[in-house]
């Protein structure tokens, strides 16, 4: 190792100086010594001097060795001629001897050297693998990748670009940022290199500009192919698709403004440093979506609690309001069943509101279930049956046609079809009755409300299903209860889309409304569907 | 009441509202021989536990556990009719909370007529409960044969599909109490998923157009909006 690192000049210094030395010596004794003593001794030379110096080295020793023992130490002494024809065999044999030695040599210091650069190689990647690992935030991770591929690969600069930007850049000189900076700025203000990126990102195909900028785009995928060799030849970048897991995520930039010099061996090694930059790349994306997710989680569960906190907190005090006031009205206080109604009043207007902020963000879960029409018609008529008043709910049910059933969450229809009840009693007079329908009609079910009131005129018909809307003329028989804050058919047209469905208005043939609800209808196989009653 | 006309029994008012826990008790207060208050889920358990009471009205909004906790911990060794108090309009959150052991549950704000009828057929059901089932159930003008299986509108027979048959019967084995859907579905099906759940409901309103004078204004078998359906016995 030692020998190694004399430098070249020095090694041919030393073993020049080291044949000296020997013939010296051998010659101040050569009487008193046998051929082969001085063959071994002039092997060994040539040996060490392949062995530190390499092939080149070693050979021109051989050669020396070769002449010197013919010269010095072969009779008749200080002349090249050999008089015996043994000692040439000797010679010959010596000079063959040290060649093969030397070329055997040369190969295995070759095959060290290369196992040094593989060794090397992986300490690379194993660090590489730890940054990645081990940064803390995933950019810094993929800047710490683009700087390993920048000393690795000896170019100027690296860059990595996710999306048209320059995400991370390895830049050479890190005392002297002003021109790296300038540089960097340089390549991304450039449009043509950013339309060289765009290219390379699409057909995931490496390209590379010329020394002039001109781009060259190859159908080489990856750093090390045949296809590259010629784009390479003179060239000042290199830009290289970054794929991981079957996705282009960015492309890598590599630059040097002198010309861009990379061997096979190098553009293999940056195969693999390109798919830790890939790996880098999505790692930020992940990260970010981690994030974000987790952003959104945060958001969602602060909503939810506070959504739950208004309607939990705004509900106590109107429990006790209501209870007490109860009490008062059993107790003969008019007055005090105002109080009552005026909190109901109050507890449907924050859940209407509460509802329709839930909507608007898209958070009110629909369940749907294979539900009977007639179901939902009972439910609706059993819970305004308090509020009916006297009033005549008409409805008929055709036992012979097959019984009307539909996809939808009962929950949110009934919601709907209450809401149309409550409607058409406020809206239309007190003598008239109001009358429920509900059909099959193929693919959808229907139940419509009909009522005598005054209608809707034309240019309202869509605006009474807008949050807020309150009816210009709309005056209900009943003032003193029509005041509700104008959500609910914003409210019920949202639940009817929500689960599929459909609620519209149309005029009612002699006068009045009907608003019609429309449903997925469900299909039933002939053994699950129950049978018509016959009894 | 029992039988004869006298409060007793212990109610118990799980609540950290004092507010709600005065309106509460003072609904209770014609119902049931002793009250006691308790604001916290853990104080509530331990109340259960060491007073035995036979009405427990449950508050879900509490502060140190959720309320469904409380109901499946006290469900686990009494037998108290459970009454939940929820602020909360979701449905999902009703059927966990009876699937979980709850009898029943008022949603906020109530009046103290609703809480109190309420309170009073769960106190009665659970009176009912302890006597011995007996064969012939009267629903109104139905009677219902359990041994014979049997149903009849006075002389009229009414035939059932084994489905509905059973139905029937389980709402009868539980009159006054809302069985949700998944408990429905048990107790019919025998299992506890599957596709015929789907159609329960369509079970459900095939059996009302057969006992029910008016299927759209049922009086039997009452629907509980998104959470099952309850078996009222008239009178």
């Amino acid at each position: 190792m030692r020998n190694a690192r004399l430098g070249r000049p020095g090694s041919w210094l030393f073993w020049a100086a080291t044949l000296t030395l020997v013939t010296v010596a051998l010659v101040s004794v050569r009487d008193d010594l046998d051929q082969a003593h001085v063959t071994l001794i002039y092997m060994l030379v040539v040996l060490g001097g392949s062995a530190s110096g390499g092939r080149v080295l070693g050979l021109t020793l051989a050669c020396a060795c070769f002449l010197l023992i013919d010269y010095f130490l072969q009779t008749p002494y200080d002349l090249l001629s050999v008089d015996k024809p043994l000692d040439w065999l000797v010679l010959v044999a010596f000079l063959v001897t040290a060649t093969v030695a030397t070329q055997l040599l040369g190969r295995a210091n070759a095959e060290a050297e290369a196992a040094r650069r593989r060794a090397e190689e992986i300490d690379r990647l194993a660090a590489l693998g730890a940054e990645t690992l081990s940064a803390g935030r995933a950019e810094d991770a993929l800047a710490a990748i683009a700087k390993v591929i920048r000393e690795t690969t000896g170019a100027a600069e690296c860059q990595v670009f996710v999306g048209g930007t320059a995400m991370a850049e390895g830049t050479e000189r890190a005392g002297d940022r002003d021109e790296a900076g300038h540089d960097a700025a340089a390549a991304q203000a450039d449009p043509a290199i950013g339309e060289t990126v765009a290219w390379v990102a699409e057909h995931r195909r490496a390209a590379t500009e010329r020394l002039d900028g001109t781009p060259v785009h190859t159908s080489a995928e990856l750093g090390a192919s045949a296809a590259l060799d010629a784009a390479l030849a003179p060239a000042r970048a290199l830009l290289l698709p970054l794929v991981a897991h079957g996705r282009s995520v960015g492309v890598l930039r590599l630059a040097d403004r002198g010309g861009l010099r990379l061997d096979p061996a190098r553009r293999r090694f940056l195969d693999a440093l390109s798919y830790y930059a890939a790996l880098g790349i999505e790692r930020v994306e992940l990260a970010a979506e981690a994030e974000h997710a987790e952003a959104l989680r945060e958001a969602d569960r602060l909503k939810d609690a506070l959504l739950a906190s208004v309607s939990h907190d705004l509900r106590t005090p109107l429990t006790t309001i209501k209870a007490l006031a109860h009490d008062l009205a059993a107790g003969g206080d008019d007055r005090a069943a105002v109080i009552e109604e005026q909190a109901d009043r109050l507890n449907h207007m924050v859940a209407d509101l509460l509802d329709l902020s839930r909507l608007n963000a898209g958070g009110v879960p629909v369940h749907t279930d294979v539900n009977a029409a007639e179901d939902l018609v009972g439910a609706a008529i059993q819970q305004v049956a308090g509020a009916l008043g006297g009033r005549e709910l008409r409805t008929s049910l055709a036992l012979q046609e097959p019984m009307p059933v539909g996809r939808f969450d009962f929950v949110h229809s009934l919601r709907i079809l209450v809401n149309l009840i409550e409607n058409a009693l406020k809206y239309s007079p007190a003598a008239a009755p109001i009358d429920i329908w509900m059909r099959g009609e193929g693919e959808m079910i229907a139940i419509a409300v009909a009522d005598r009131g005054g209608g809707v005129p034309p240019a309202e018909r869509e605006r009474i299903f807008e949050a807020f809307y309150r009816p210009a003329g709309g005056v209900s028989p009943d003032g003193a209860r029509a005041g509700g804050a104008g959500l609910g058919l914003a409210i019920a047209r949202r639940l009817a889309l929500a689960q599929g469905g459909t609620l519209t208005y149309e005029d009612r043939h002699g006068g009045g409304s009907v608003f019609t609800l429309r449903l997925p209808a469900a299909r039933l196989s002939a053994e699950e569907a129950p049978l018509a009653v016959t009894s | 009441m029992n039988l004869q006309g006298q409060r007793e029994g212990t109610g118990l008012i799980v609540d950290d509202e004092p507010q709600i826990r005065r309106v509460v008790r003072h609904a209770l207060e014609g119902e049931l021989g002793r009250i006691i208050e308790a604001a916290t889920g853990s104080e509530g358990i331990d109340l259960a536990a060491a007073e035995k009471p036979i009405l427990m009205v449950l508050d879900l909004g509490l502060p140190d556990m959720p309320g469904i906790e409380v109901c499946r911990e006290v469900r686990k060794w009494s037998t108290a009719a459970i009454v939940v108090l929820s602020a909360r309009q979701s449905d999902t959150e009703k059927a966990m909370l009876l699937d979980a052991g709850a009898d029943d549950y008022v949603t906020k704000p109530f009046s103290t007529l609703e809480f109190t009828a309420r309170v009073r057929a769960n106190l009665r059901r659970a009176q009912v409960a302890r006597r011995p089932s007996e064969h012939r159930v009267a629903i109104g003008e139905l009677v219902m044969d359990l041994a014979a299986r049997t149903v009849r509108r006075g002389e009229q027979p009414i035939h059932l599909t084994p489905i509905e048959w059973e139905l029937l019967r389980t709402f009868v084995t539980q009159a006054g109490r809302t069985l949700t859907h998944r408990q429905l579905f048990n107790a019919v099906w025998g299992r506890p998923f599957g596709d015929p759940q789907q159609n329960l409901r369509v079970h459900v309103a095939n059996l009302r157009r057969k006992i029910e004078r008016d299927p759209l204004r049922p009086e039997v078998i009452l629907t509980e909006p998104g959470v099952g359906y309850r078996l009222e016995m008239p009178g």
